[in-house]
């Protein structure tokens, strides 16, 4: 096929604007920076409520090479993924057995309701009680958070299931399984996956909000330590660490998704 | 496969806590490798009477049988065609197809095999990987025809299969029904709203009434064999399709 | 029915409200730590007595986290604020310019909190005990740094549990053997749930204060430094009204309980107490004309809690008890002065547990005693 100079003009134009679109988000950041910098360079607020980049950065090259950092990472990250395995575990199962059996919902819902609209900052201590000081009390916290979403989007996910491909299946004498692998599964992805990434960007608050109650290790407990010691740079290290993390969580659920709902892509293209 | 339908009835339960009736009583039979369409207004019950038949829906009252057998689940043997396509998004063409042979238990290769071999008649040879939201509406149809004729059915159950699609579409795709069946001999029940459809496919077209859908009449088309498009100009058809027009606008009258 | 906490507070409300019209009154600000607590009686008191406000002050009270009182007075959102001292050195290691110009708490008060068939006369026996502490931050944890060093231990040679603020709970289920705690509170809470049987087997819980080992400067006030530069006289001024407040809390601590009901929500103050501790109020103020000595008055105190318990029952006067721990803290000869030796021990703690910034600099301008002096004239 012969492309037209117009044509190939055209496609030059969108692949720049594609490409901008891509670069705005870090613009976005670059902007910020030079702000930050700014405000520090022409100290409009106190160096010790804004520290310069210099001293985060310098902050950060400490807290890495001392290791600082990496431990309280792994604890938080650990917490997060043991609670995320529960939380979004218990969520799915729970989930799919509430769509399939709606009496189910009755008897639960009052319980899940409360659990999700009472403030888990104002029961975590209770928690820490109960499940120890150690990391499974965050574990705890952690699933606690992410679980809902996960139970209501396999709720909807599974309700969504269109009831003529239900018949369809029926009709192949599908059992309860294939079921469950061929149809509900993939046609409920979409929606779980959607479910998934608000799990993973909770997560993060889930671990902290129980290491801020009590823990000897963590990202929570490294930003109190870091404000008690009045080590604001390291705050801010902390605290970006974090969004660093609930980022990547959220990339990586993003990139499944991108692998597995390749159709929802091309149709939408 | 023959059918045999016996003053059959379907209430659905209405939000008021009393029954709505929504078909029957209606009776009649269906014989071996019999082409049959079964016509009537919208929400005359059809589709309903196709889901007791593929064994989906257990009737109110009164009872369907298949080979004299009595049907209490979806039949093996029997495929059915949905109103829209039924294809599932997340699948590709060559996947949908597929499906039953899966759920069967074949293995993927053997199953590729069968559907791959299937492609050609179904003009989608190059379409084995596209996604269904990727497709026209009829190739998408075609792709569902291809599910049903994988199975290879002894019995066919057709609920408005062309219905969502344009006229010239339609009829294309409604020989080539009639082209794909030829090869081997199956009991064929069709549900269409259109007159000149049933008259141009069936061997038989069971007339409905509306809502709760009751046996009108039953006229047997015996136009000859292969049926072509020409076919719904000349004056046989064009009779046959004036004569169940009239049994529609009796009842309606 | 209008019971006397609601006649307390609109009481309260109206004197406020009197005080706030007087137009030659200076707005100020004091942040204070943790949350409203019988154990800040001072400066309710000061506020409802008309101690801030003769001394030129409309007083307005604000709870916060330690961190976050240092740093909006060391950046001039409120002149004064409560926090204690290591707070002081720690921030101004890292830039923080706030100076300490009165010592509210002349013992440091925190604790370690054991049974009391667990002999820790010699502290060598800390090794390898479990030890509740909220977190590796604050007054606990310097002070367990410091009970360690005395005993010529460190961190490793113990079991150090995380447990929030929750150490009465942590305790009596057994899961530490003993808690880095607030002398004047948490001991006070095993006890009375000891008492209820709902803490194990443990019969009486037994107190090693952090103070009985080192002199570590303790709560207190502090100033923003433009502001101890700009105006000293209202900085002594201050100090002054605070030493007073803090005074006849120490000498009438009815007087104080009753003026902490309308600022602590949950405080007990049934009717038959309020009525109780007025009554006391009233009599302690006829003692006090005679001028009784610091030891009759503490005296008086023991008195008035025995006679109390006669009357009401532990979970009445719990609260009050711990008024009363905290006035045992607070009680001195000189209110307000703290020691340089006590400020360098408080740096060596901190040095040892490796907190310090860079820029601490000289300990004197950490702290003055100096508006003491002028606010005694």
């Amino acid at each position: 096929m012969q492309t037209t100079g117009k044509a190939k003009e055209f496609r030059a134009g969108r692949k720049r604007q594609l490409f901008l679109r891509r670069l705005s988000p870090l613009l976005t950041i670059l902007l910020l920076l030079l702000l930050w910098q700014a405000v520090a360079d022409r100290q409009i607020i106190p160096r010790i409520l804004v520290p310069p980049p210099a001293d985060v950065y310098a902050a950060f090259t400490t807290a890495l090479a001392d290791g600082v950092l990496a431990k309280h990472t792994m604890t938080t990250l650990g917490e997060m993924m043991y609670g995320l395995l529960f939380g979004v575990g218990v969520g799915l199962v729970l989930g799919y057995a509430i769509a399939k059996a709606p009496l189910l919902e009755y008897v639960l819902s009052p319980i899940i309701v409360a659990f999700q609209s009472t403030p888990i900052v104002a029961y975590a201590p209770l928690l820490i009680i109960w499940f120890g000081t150690g990391p499974s009390s965050k574990v705890v916290t952690t699933a606690v958070i992410v679980f809902f979403p996960a139970l209501v989007n396999a709720i909807v996910g599974i309700r969504s299931v269109s009831p003529p491909l239900r018949d369809l299946m029926r009709s192949l004498n599908a059992g309860p399984w294939r079921t469950f692998r061929l149809l509900e599964l993939p046609a409920a992805l979409p929606v779980i996956l959607a479910g998934l990434k608000t799990s993973a960007t909770l997560a993060v608050i889930g671990a902290v909000v129980g290491e801020f109650v009590g823990s000897g290790s963590g990202l929570g407990v490294l930003v109190i330590m870091a404000r008690s010691q009045y080590n604001t740079p390291l705050v801010v290290v902390t605290v970006l660490t974090m969004t660093v993390i609930a980022l990547s969580l959220y990339g990586l659920v993003a990139l499944v998704e991108w692998r597995l709902l390749d159709w929802q892509r091309r149709a939408a293209s | 496969m023959r059918f045999s339908v016996e003053n059959i009835e379907v209430n659905f339960p209405a939000p008021a806590g009393d029954l709505l009736p929504a078909l029957g009583p209606i009776s009649f039979e269906v014989a071996d490798d019999q082409f049959v369409c079964l016509l009537g207004p919208s929400g005359c019950g059809k589709s309903t009477l196709i889901r007791v038949l593929a064994g989906l829906l257990p009737p109110s009252a009164g009872a369907a049988y298949c080979d004299g057998e009595l049907i209490q689940h979806p039949l093996a043997g029997a495929a059915i065609m949905f109103q829209d396509t039924n294809l599932m998004p997340w699948r590709t063409v060559l996947d949908n197809i597929a499906l039953p042979l899966e759920i069967a238990g074949m293995s993927r290769p053997e199953r590729y095999r069968a559907v791959r071999k299937l492609l050609p008649q179904l003009n989608l040879e190059n379409f084995e990987l596209a996604y269904p939201a990727e497709l026209s509406g009829g190739m998408a149809q075609r792709v569902s025809l291809g599910r049903v004729i994988v199975q290879q059915p002894r019995v066919w159950l057709l609920d408005e299969p062309f219905a969502a699609l344009d006229a010239l579409t339609r009829e294309a795709l409604s020989l080539e029904l009639l082209r794909l069946r030829a090869r081997s001999l199956q009991t064929i029940i069709l549900v269409t709203h259109d007159i000149n459809e049933a008259v141009l496919l069936a061997d038989r077209v069971i007339v409905m009434s509306r809502r709760p859908g009751r046996l009108v009449a039953d006229i047997p088309i015996d136009l000859p064999r292969p049926r072509l498009a020409e076919m719904i100009y000349q004056h046989e058809f064009l009779q046959l399709a004036k004569q169940i027009r009239g049994c529609i606008e009796d009842q309606r009258a | 029915m209008l019971t006397l906490r609601r006649f307390a507070t609109i009481a309260a409300l109206l004197l406020t409200s009197l005080v706030g019209a007087q137009a030659d009154l200076t707005d100020e600000r004091i942040l204070l730590t943790f949350i409203p607590n019988v154990q800040f009686a001072p400066f309710y008191l000061g506020i409802q007595h008309d101690v801030f406000s003769d001394a030129g002050f409309d007083v307005a009270l604000q709870h916060l986290q330690e961190p976050e009182v240092l740093d909006l007075v060391a950046v001039g959102q409120a002149n004064y604020g409560i926090v204690s001292g290591e707070q002081v050195i720690l921030a101004r290691s890292r830039g923080r310019d706030v100076v300490y110009v009165f010592e509210w708490f002349q013992q440091y008060p925190v604790a370690l909190v054991h049974a009391s068939d667990l002999d820790l006369s010699d502290l060598a026996a800390l090794r390898g005990l479990r030890i509740g502490i909220p977190g590796r931050f604050g007054a606990s944890y310097s002070g367990l740094t410091t009970l360690l060093a005395s005993a010529g231990l460190n961190e490793t040679e113990i079991e150090l549990n995380e447990i929030g603020f929750n150490a009465p709970e942590v305790f009596c289920l057994g899961a530490v053997d003993a808690a880095m705690v607030y002398s004047n509170n948490e001991p006070l809470q095993i006890r009375n749930l000891a008492a209820a049987g709902e803490c194990g087997d443990l019969n009486d819980v037994a107190v090693l204060t952090v103070a009985s080992q080192v002199d570590l400067v303790s709560n207190g006030l502090i100033v923003n430094r433009g502001q101890l530069d700009e105006a000293p006289a209202q900085v002594a001024r201050m100090v002054g009204a605070l030493r007073d407040a803090l005074q006849i809390a120490i000498d009438n601590p009815a007087a104080a309980y009753l003026a902490s009901l309308p600022y602590v929500d949950t405080l007990p103050g049934a009717d038959t107490l309020v009525v109780a501790l007025t009554d006391a109020a009233a009599q302690q103020q006829d003692f006090l004309a005679d001028d009784p000595t610091r030891s009759e008055v503490a005296a008086s105190r023991r008195a008035l809690a025995e006679q109390l318990s006669e009357q009401f029952d532990g979970a009445a006067l719990a609260q009050f008890h711990v008024l009363l721990n905290s006035i045992e803290l607070w009680d001195a000869d000189a209110l307000g002065f703290s020691d340089l030796a006590s400020w360098e021990a408080m740096r060596d703690t901190l040095a040892l547990m490796n907190l310090l910034g860079g820029e601490l600099g000289d300990l004197d301008s950490a702290f003055s005693n100096e508006f003491l002096a002028v606010s005694d004239e």
